[in-house]
């Protein structure tokens, strides 16, 4: 009893500690969200600013040139595209208004209560059903994506954030190595190279591949004569960040607007054959050439961790809880290796 | 006012005199010899300082190499574990440990401080990153690398056959 108490006590403080800092990390959550957006955007664009580096440029004047290039891209796209997107998204809220899409609403509603009657669904309404998660989807889009304020201190802050990190990052790691007693220096050393190597390309490999697939879905989806292929098809891209669960909630979204708008189920097979070119072309030529295959995380670790990240973030937790557990599997992995080989286990 | 500025100015000539008292060192080791002022700042730039105790270990024998140390001022003992064995007594301006540079392949023996040190370390991951940052500098340093390597296979291959010869005198 005396040795459980004293061995509380020691561990009193630690637990003190550890509470301290969680709670705080729970209440500057919203900052930690950016932190990690900026530091897996930083990532992405580091081998550029070493490329330009490499020529001869200094590293604050690379990453300046980079930096004001990808904004200057990004106000452009934002100039032609946010007009169109917010139209769209409006045209999504509103789509299930017309005419042909009622019927069609109409029709599924009856076939479920004439096929799926023994499960109790005498009083559905579909109509209404779809027609409140609509409206609540283009208001959640309105609010999380086109909330002005909320975009406008993050076009500020998370660029303000990617830029000093791009540009002291390696400086930001040689004061934390400065710190660490000589004990650990080495390994660490080591172990953040490694990680940096891993963690990099699983990284790059990702947003590549979430690229070719957000334009290869765009592309399929205009060439289909869909209304709201832009936001689909970047919608596409995003989701293709989850794995498994993203290509099928593209697929989903874009069945669902198809007979929105044309009323009638002749888009669906179009669009399910491009989806599953388009997720064929990704396994067999974008995947192996961009996504590094040391990360390669079980199913059920990645649907945790969507689940956890959507539980956390939301929409934006789901998207970058995949490429966070990967960094936390290349630490552990990583971490474990040197542990055993610098003989500290 | 007056003290702030002289504040600022001496840590500034602090770090001044540091930085060159660090390039004046490097110019000493054979890896960086034939470097440029330029080129040495940029090394300086990469390079960590750490501060030794006395018996404190830098390094073990079998313990994966991640880079080579200058001793800036002190004295470190190369020793062959288990019987601590000295095999090299290295002191001011001295390096060690630069096989680590080029892989991470197990330290050959342990390194010991006798006297408390101030080291410099050059650290394989941040000469790699050197390498792909700057790639006229990392092949300079890697040709001078290999040199020195070079150079002591030779020496090597020399005592080799000196105690061969001694050998076949002696049976």
């Amino acid at each position: 009893m005396e040795k459980f108490s004293a061995r509380l006590a020691r561990a009193l403080p630690v637990l003190i500690v550890i509470s301290v800092i969680l709670f705080f990390l729970v209440s500057v959550i919203g900052v930690i969200k950016l932190i990690i957006i900026a530091a897996l955007l930083a990532y992405i664009i580091d081998p550029l600013a070493t490329l330009l580096e490499s020529r001869g440029m200094g590293r604050t004047h690379a990453t300046a040139i980079i930096f004001f290039s990808i904004l200057l891209a990004a106000g452009i796209s934002l100039i032609f595209l946010l007009p169109m997107l917010a139209s769209e998204i409006s045209a999504i809220q509103t789509g299930f208004s017309s005419e042909k899409s009622k019927e069609m609403i109409l029709k599924i509603e009856f076939l479920i209560k004439e096929e799926f009657s023994f499960f109790g669904v005498g009083n559905f309404d579909l109509t209404e059903g779809i027609h409140k998660t609509m409206v609540y989807l283009g208001d959640w889009l309105f609010s999380h994506i086109i909330d002005v304020a909320a975009l406008i201190t993050n076009l500020v802050i998370i660029p303000f954030m990617v830029f000093f990190l791009l540009k002291d990052g390696r400086a930001i790691k040689k004061e934390f190595l400065r710190v660490l007693p000589n004990r650990y220096f080495e390994m660490i050393s080591s172990l953040l190279y490694k990680m940096d190597l891993q963690l990099g390309s699983y990284l790059r490999g990702q947003f590549i591949d979430a690229v070719v697939i957000g334009i290869l879905s765009t592309l399929a989806l205009w060439l289909l004569g869909l209304k709201y292929f832009i936001v689909i098809g970047a919608f596409t891209g995003l989701a293709n960040l989850i794995p498994y669960l993203g290509p099928v909630a593209g697929g989903t979204l874009s069945v669902i607007a198809s007979v929105m708008q044309r009323g009638d189920l002749s888009l669906v097979a179009p669009i399910l054959l491009s989806f599953i070119t388009i997720r064929m072309i990704d396994d067999v030529i974008v995947q192996p050439l961009v996504v590094a295959r040391s990360v390669k995380m079980h199913p059920m670790l990645v649907l945790l961790a969507v689940i956890i990240g959507g539980k956390f973030f939301g929409i934006l937790g789901m998207l970058i809880s995949v490429p966070v557990t990967g960094f936390l599997k290349v630490v552990l992995e990583e971490g474990i290796t040197s542990l055993r080989r610098y003989r500290l286990s | 006012m007056l003290n702030e500025n002289s504040l600022w100015g001496n840590i500034f000539k602090s770090k001044i005199k540091e930085d060159a008292a660090v390039i004046n060192i490097l110019r000493k080791i054979p890896v960086f010899d034939d470097l440029n002022r330029r080129e040495l700042a940029a090394i300086e730039r990469i390079l960590h300082r750490r501060e030794y105790n006395h018996d404190e270990i830098i390094f073990r024998e079998g313990d994966p190499g991640a880079g080579m140390y200058i001793i800036e001022t002190g004295r470190v003992d190369i020793v062959r574990e288990p019987d601590m064995h000295v095999l090299a007594e290295l002191n001011d301006g001295e390096f060690f440990g630069e096989l680590a540079l080029l892989d991470d392949s197990p330290r050959t023996a342990t390194a010991i401080v006798k006297i408390p040190c101030k080291m410099l370390c050059f650290l394989q991951p941040d000469m790699l990153d050197m390498i792909e940052r700057n790639p006229r500098l990392g092949t300079k340093v890697l040709l001078r690398l290999a040199r020195t390597m070079g150079e002591r296979l030779k020496k090597s291959n020399e005592q080799i056959q000196a105690l061969k010869e001694e050998l076949s005198i002696k049976t």
